[in-house]
């Protein structure tokens, strides 16, 4: 039985070819994102490794600040202690370090990097050992107005050595570039800018006291390990400052970026590719039951000349599992050329991930090849079961491979039992027939050929007989053609789901900036919502003449009730002006500095109410008790938390505003107050300045682009699921070589033949669309009642982009016909018609 | 029905009675190369004259069918060339044969011969609706009549008997109203009442509508249904019978020794 199968896989290698495809696309795709996975994880660790190789201890607060993405912010720590740390006997160079952000201008006048990557500025680590950068050109800063970049950073700003430029730090400061500086022997740590002044210079800059640094940066003597260092180091601290060890820092950093960021990319990818695995197995069953349904007599002879039907189930599975392991070992290869497009696409999108080479565990490989073989083989099980139970009479007729009957052994066991029947009352034909009308009609074969029949019901009229031809193909066999289409419904399905719920989500946005901002024109940070706009830059444009009121929101690092994240800060007062916040308790005018703002939401989560004390701990590590002074509904613009500016500028020594809301000035237009402030701006590395309908409108952008990346994900499951509807009408077409030589000899042209199959995988393709936006529309219903939480308050449906879903559906179909018509066109019409 | 009325609306579309509407001159058809090389049509020059039902006859492997094929535009000759009417096969392309099978040529083949998703209707418009050709109703209703299928119009071909179905496709290679008809072994599959009834129609539709046909059998009966009965042996003419008998017939395949 093991030479059947593997005859039957070679007899039929052309069908198969398509299940192949699914299957390896499937573990291609989830072998790759596991490669992605593991490479990136390599790659951070690689990288940490290196930033922190020659530093032995790191001393730094113990009070740490940020939530996630950022890098490890810290309260800082007294200058002071750098004096004690050299003075510790094992010491052997000990450095401040100080970080910060700051943004370089290009000599385009433009933001280096513009959203993307983190920008960060510090000082210059004048030990070359304990800096991971090294000097390419120049030299290192000496006075506070010099400047070392990183070598990407200024080939991105067009920036040389030598050059005048300003760092946003984010007040503009005016600095001489002297060195530029490589990352061992890359231009930077990933798309990440780097400015470094002289110590002076960045706590003048950065840190903008003279006593305080971020941390620092130890090396010990040789012969010294590294714990024993740190225990050394440990005495010589004050309270709130840690000593940890280089290769614990580096651990530690792995383990950040890895809650924060690659699990979270893991989890997403991995559902993409279980996903296109899911929609491989509608595609690789439909391939197995109609090879199955075909071979029919096949199976029956091999039963009629004594084999068991274990011994045709055997088969059947045998080569099934050559299949999948075949093919799922060719995905595990196929996975490196995915993983390396993956990220490629990552960076296309802005999101710069570190270099470095592939890496693959074994792990991910064998889940990658396992999950594909027992994908597999659960969607080849039926089918093969299928094959066993065909009895051995079936071989004695002409088995019907196509028509009402769907080709399911069940089936034809019936119909053979109807047509004895029909034989015994005198007349198998007759009766036959009656078998045909009244045979069992499910209802969902009856849907299915009903759905079908109205989609293509506009074919005859506009194709004449090729589109009754197609029509009638595509109802002729209903359970076939909704297998066929089965695959594209599920990847449709998620593609509709996630198009209404990103919808939403984006016109919750849209609506609630509509809602609440009352302004004329608005300065962003960007489309991450950095905080980089310099405070100066709203009390300057407050003071122009045309502007009424100019008013910043900031954001940024701090603890608020134990919990680290990115709050959002301003002058409640001045801000409730321009952006209506829904005021429900207290009052915004008078928060002065001992008293923030929540959204009614947190004050329910937290239990908190107009005078409930809330910790907080400032960027510089300060910890102040703040009080609850008002309650507000509006939660679009300003998030959960909003601590007073008053406040927040004394504890962040780089206060920035996110944005900056404009109310113009009476009887100043729209256009001429955005140049006066675009002006202004100008100076400032020119953010972008939006009128209040462009700042609405991009409210969502942000959701816009992640449904980009979303998508280019789920194209693979409909590229699968086309593979599906290829293969259906490529075996169909197969089937009906009679038929379609018939067709040619009375003259049909080979165009009008192709155009007949075309127009039957547009029509599969369009049922498997609305199937699928059919099934997504109350999925996403039900998704954005439970998104209430995360902001969607609107249910709506994109119709516009919905209606592209059909089209590109539709376009698909005729994507998957190509291969099938050409084949069909390239039929030999005297072999059709003498086949037997 | 008399022949004069039914036949003198279209007697204008018909080539004159005699001349040939289809020919093949030095006709050589080799299947295969080398070792293996088959001939199956042997430098053959045959004319099938308007207005007649003709029979090519021969045991199997005779090269008869193949003879049909390279005639009606379905198989190239090797060497030699085919004809329909005046128009050689061999310099036409693929879709200007298949544009003259649909405009020119009816076909009625052993078995398989109707769309089984379409109704015996749109299977018998089925060529003049590939070329966007309105049906002459009046000719459509004559064919129609003639095969007697006027109450089976919207059933579908699985529905139909078999001698049913090749009535069907009598009516379908007819309705374009085609200078010839070609029927491979029409009867092969059918008890002889049934082939009786399709034998009849073709032999109607010459002397009463004024078509062309050629009939490729090895049955000595059917052959009696035509005017003049071609010999195939080892792909070569061996020999031409005018108003053949089973008689008549039955005794050259016996000299034949087929």
């Amino acid at each position: 039985m093991r030479r059947i199968a593997l005859n039957g896989l070679w007899a039929h290698k052309r069908r198969l070819a398509g299940t192949f495809l699914s299957v390896f696309l499937g573990v291609a795709f989830l072998a790759g994102t596991l490669m992605l996975g593991d490479t990136l994880q390599r790659n951070f660790e690689r990288l940490f490794g290196e930033v922190t190789a020659g530093t032995d201890a790191v001393v730094r607060s113990t009070t740490r600040i940020d939530d996630d993405a950022g890098p490890g912010q810290r309260a800082p720590i007294p200058a002071s202690t750098l004096a004690r740390v050299r003075a510790v006997d094992g010491v052997a160079a000990a450095e401040p370090s100080i970080e910060g952000r700051g943004t370089l201008i290009g000599a385009d006048g433009r933001a280096v990097g513009r959203d993307g990557p983190p920008k960060l500025a510090g000082n210059w680590i004048a030990d070359p050992r304990l800096n991971p950068y090294r000097l390419a050109e120049g030299r290192a800063p000496r006075t506070g107005d010099e400047v070392v970049v990183n070598r990407g950073a200024a080939d991105d700003g067009g920036l040389r050595v030598g050059d005048e430029a300003t760092v946003r730090t984010p007040e503009p400061v005016r600095v001489r570039i002297v060195g530029i500086a490589t990352f061992g022997s890359s231009s930077g740590v990933g798309a990440t800018t780097f400015t470094a002044f002289s110590t002076a210079g960045a706590a003048r800059h950065v840190m903008k006291r003279p006593d305080a640094i971020s941390s620092v940066v130890v090396r010990g003597e040789p012969g010294l390990s590294q714990a024993e260092l740190v225990a050394r180091l440990r005495p010589a601290l004050g309270s709130g400052i840690e000593a940890i060890a280089g290769d614990r820092l580096a651990a530690e950093r792995v383990d950040d970026i890895d809650q924060t960021f690659l699990d979270g990319l893991r989890t997403v990818l991995v559902a993409f590719a279980g996903l296109a695995l899911l929609v491989g197995a509608f595609t690789i069953h439909n391939t197995f039951a109609i090879v199955a349904a075909q071979r029919a007599r096949e199976s029956a002879l091999l039963r009629a000349v004594g084999a068991t039907r274990r011994q045709v189930l055997g088969a059947a599975l045998t080569e099934t599992a050559l299949l999948a392991a075949v093919a799922s070992l060719a995905g595990l290869v196929g996975g490196i050329a995915i993983a390396s497009a993956l990220k490629a696409m990552f960076d296309a999108f802005g999101f710069a991930l570190p270099a470095g080479g592939l890496e693959v565990s074994a792990t991910s490989a064998l889940i990658a090849v396992a999950a594909g073989v027992v994908v597999t083989l659960l969607a080849g099980l039926a089918p093969a079961l299928a094959a066993s139970r065909v009895p051995p009479l079936a071989a004695l007729r002409d088995a019907a491979l196509e028509g009402e009957e769907g080709g399911a052994s069940v089936r034809q066991r019936r119909s053979l039992t109807a047509l004895a029947r029909g034989a015994r009352a005198g007349g198998a034909r007759a009766g036959g027939a009656r078998a045909g009308r009244s045979r069992r009609r499910r209802p969902l074969t009856a849907l299915v050929r009903g759905a079908t029949a109205l989609i293509a019901a506009p074919l005859p009229r506009l194709r004449g007989t090729v589109g009754t031809l197609a029509r009638r193909n595509a109802i002729r066999s209903p359970r076939r053609t909704a297998r066929a289409a089965s695959a594209l419904v599920v990847g449709v399905t998620v593609v509709t789901a996630i198009t209404v719920v990103g919808f939403s989500l984006q016109r919750s946005l849209d609506d609630s900036a509509a809602r609440s901002f009352d302004g004329d024109l608005a300065v962003t940070g960007g489309e991450f919502e950095d905080a980089s706009l310099p405070p100066a830059l709203a009390r300057e444009l407050a003071a122009l003449p045309q502007v009424a009121t100019a008013v910043g929101l900031g954001s940024g690092s701090a603890r608020v009730d134990g919990r680290n994240g990115v709050y959002a800060n301003a002058d409640a007062a001045a801000l409730s002006r321009l952006v209506d916040l829904d005021l429900r308790a207290g009052s915004l005018d008078a928060l002065g500095r001992g008293a923030l703002a929540v959204s009614a939401d947190e004050a329910e989560q937290r239990g908190w109410r107009v005078g409930s004390p809330v910790a907080v701990v400032y960027p510089d590590g300060a910890r102040a008790t703040l009080r609850v002074g008002a309650v507000y509904g509006e939660e679009g613009i300003a998030g959960d938390v909003l601590l007073p500016r008053a406040a927040w500028e004394r504890h962040a020594p780089q206060s920035a505003d996110r944005t900056i809301f404009v109310s113009l000035a009476p009887g100043v237009g729209e256009a001429a107050g955005k140049a006066a402030v675009e002006r202004v701006a100008e100076r400032w590395g020119a953010p972008e300045t939006q009128t209040r309908q462009e700042y609405v409108d991009a409210a969502g952008d942000g959701v816009r682009m992640v449904l980009s990346i979303v998508y280019v994900l789920l194209a693979l499951a409909v590229v699968i699921a086309l593979l599906g509807i290829a293969n259906t009408l490529a075996l169909a077409t197969h089937e009906r070589t009679r038929e379609l030589g018939l067709l040619r000899a009375v003259g049909q042209t080979r165009g009008q033949l192709r155009a007949t199959v075309r127009w039957e995988a547009v029509v599969i393709a369009l049922l498997g669309t609305t199937g699928g936006i059919v099934l997504g529309l109350p999925i996403a219903f039900l998704l954005t009642r439970l998104g209430d939480a995360v902001g969607i308050e609107t249910f709506a449906v994109p119709v516009a982009q919905l209606a592209i879903v059909l089209v590109v559906g539709g376009l698909a179909g005729v994507l998957a016909g190509v291969r099938p018509a050409r084949r069909a066109a390239r039929l030999d019409v005297l072999r059709a018609i003498a086949a037997e | 029905m008399t022949a004069a009325p039914s036949t003198a609306p279209y007697a204008r579309t018909a080539p004159p009675p005699g001349s040939a509407v289809a020919r093949v001159v030095g006709a050589t058809k080799v299947h295969g190369v080398g070792d293996t090389a088959v001939t199956a049509l042997d430098d053959v020059t045959v004319a099938f004259p308007a207005g007649r039902f003709t029979a090519i006859m021969g045991p199997s492997g005779s090269g008869k069918s193949t003879l049909l094929h390279c005639v009606a535009g379905l198989d190239a000759l090797t060497s030699g060339e085919a004809y329909i009417g005046d128009t050689p096969l061999s310099r036409l392309s693929d879709t200007q044969l298949t544009l003259l099978r649909r405009e020119r040529i009816g076909f009625v083949f052993q078995a398989f011969n109707l769309v089984p998703t379409l109704t015996v209707r749109e299977n018998v418009t089925l060529a003049l609706d590939l070329a966007g050709a309105r049906p002459d109703r009046d000719w459509l209703d004559t064919v129609i009549g003639t095969v007697g299928l006027g109450d089976r119009l919207h059933h579908r071909p699985a529905e139909l008997s078999g001698g049913q179905q090749q009535r069907v496709a009598v009516a379908r290679a007819l309705a374009s109203r085609p200078q010839i008809v070609f029927a491979d072994e029409p009867t092969g599959n059918l008890d002889s009442r049934s082939g009786g009834e399709i034998l009849g129609f073709m032999r109607r539709a010459v002397d009463e509508l004024g078509q062309t046909v050629v009939m490729v059998t090895h049955d000595p009966l059917a052959t009696a249904w035509t005017d003049a009965a071609v010999f195939l042996a080892d792909g070569r003419v061996v020999d031409a019978l005018d108003d053949p008998t089973p008689e008549l017939v039955l005794d050259r395949v016996r000299t034949l020794g087929g």
